[in-house]
């Protein structure tokens, strides 16, 4: 039986989404999947990866009109057959989760979140979900104004972490220092900013995915080694942390989490204590990691999706690396020509 | 000393010791890994002691600071 996923966030660049370690991960699934990339710019790298993303499609913004979109995934429908779709970027789930009960009148079955969901996960309701889960949650402040910031800094102390609505965060050991970096990351991204007590420890992650019943499709943790200046995981190792995957398995029961999530936690080096820093509502761009060490989600979600059986045990090793490398693609500019003027790529071979 | 973490650590004949519970790495030399080793074989420090003294020319002190400093160390490691 064919399988036609359309995927989003194929924009490998150096913030990347993980719409192309999910292709990848169905790929390598033994399922004979048809991949379309969605895509909002024709320089998106995932259009251009011919292996493992079989045609992509230009999609209006989901800031904009809603019909707009719905009318471009109807368009897209018709002719592919979409069984399934997995979006892949924050910015766009608040439209999926608006129009998901459209999608499936029409045959495309999505597991995202739904909104009461996606608004406990919100960077400024920490407290409410840690103690949800039975975790830690660093003191934080919302800032909206160098006010805001200096009565928060007064109030948290030094060193503070300084951190973007939606990106970058920066630990400040002086007023000076705070206030460079709340002018920077409100130039980039606007308000609010959130300045957060400093704990000592290690980051770490846990890629899941829920049923939105309560159970989860597997789960698999990494210690980050090193992170880009976005805070973007580069390289990473597997571990085997009972603690953590069990406070994992709290968000997925807690929440009744429905879709592709990942936790991001601290590990406090004093106390080893567990400290929530957020939760990212859909697959991360390292989703082909675990994919690669057995517990491929993406093809989970869609066996779930399509009335399969699908695995759920979150068996791996510890020990595993996995090493991101930046590469090039020698293309044409027909194919260029083709995406920015059609909207939509070849089919492959012609 | 928690004996199920000594357990779970990963450690090889080069003295390469991996923390699958917390994703960190260390080196150790030769002595080290052989305390290591010993821990891990369920030894007391006083055995270990009493086993690098036959083993290496060295005074009874200098293997008693050697042990007592390298448990200290991964007990600040979080691996013991």
């Amino acid at each position: 039986m064919k399988i036609t996923v359309a995927v989003s966030g194929i924009n490998t660049i150096d913030n990347p989404g993980p719409g192309a370690g999910i292709c990848r991960a169905l790929k390598e699934s033994g399922m004979d999947i048809r991949t379309i990339g969605l895509a909002y710019d024709a320089l998106e790298p995932g259009i251009y990866l011919d292996h493992i993303i079989d045609k992509s499609y230009i999609m209006p913004y989901p800031s904009g009109s809603r019909e707009a979109f719905i009318e471009r995934i109807k368009d897209i429908h018709s002719r592919e057959s979409i069984d399934v779709i997995i979006s892949a970027l924050d910015a766009e789930l608040p439209i999926y989760m608006d129009i998901e009960p459209v999608l499936k009148d029409i045959g495309i079955k999505m597991l995202i979140p739904s909104k009461e969901m996606f608004r406990l996960r919100d960077k400024l309701r920490l407290k409410e979900l840690a103690e949800k889960i039975g975790v830690k949650a660093p003191e934080y402040m919302s800032c909206t104004s160098l006010t805001d910031l200096h009565n928060a800094v007064n109030e948290l102390g030094f060193p503070c972490m300084v951190k973007g609505p939606f990106y970058e965060a920066y630990k400040a050991n002086s007023p000076g220092e705070a206030e460079g970096y709340f002018g920077k990351i409100a130039s980039a991204w606007g308000y609010p900013i959130i300045v957060q007590k400093f704990i000592q420890g290690d980051e770490y992650d846990v890629i899941g995915c829920g049923d939105g019943n309560g159970s989860d499709l597997g789960v698999f943790a990494i210690r980050k080694m090193t992170i880009t200046k976005l805070g973007k995981v580069w390289n990473a190792v597997s571990i085997r942390n009972e603690k953590l995957i069990e406070a994992t398995k709290r968000v997925v029961k807690g929440l009744s989490w429905r879709g592709g999530f990942e936790f991001e936690v601290l590990l406090e080096d004093k106390t080893q204590e567990i400290y929530v820093l957020e939760i990212n509502p859909r697959f991360p761009a390292w989703v082909y990691f675990p994919a690669g060490c057995g517990i491929n989600l993406p093809a989970r979600m869609v066996q779930l999706l399509t009335g399969q059986d699908y695995d759920t045990h979150s068996d791996y090793k510890s020990g595993k690396l996995m090493i991101r490398y930046t590469n090039e693609l020698v293309k044409d500019i027909s194919d260029f020509e083709q995406i920015s003027t059609f909207g939509e790529t070849s089919e492959k071979g012609e | 000393m928690d004996k199920d973490k000594l357990a779970v650590l990963a450690v090889s004949e080069s003295g390469f010791i991996f923390d699958p519970v917390t994703g960190h790495s260390y080196t150790a030399n030769a002595t080290g890994l052989k305390i290591l080793e010993l821990l891990k074989a369920g030894k007391e420090p006083d055995e270990i002691r009493s086993v690098l003294l036959d083993e290496y020319d060295s005074t009874e002190d200098e293997v008693s600071v050697d042990v007592n400093d390298f448990i200290e160390n991964l007990k600040k490691y979080f691996l013991i």
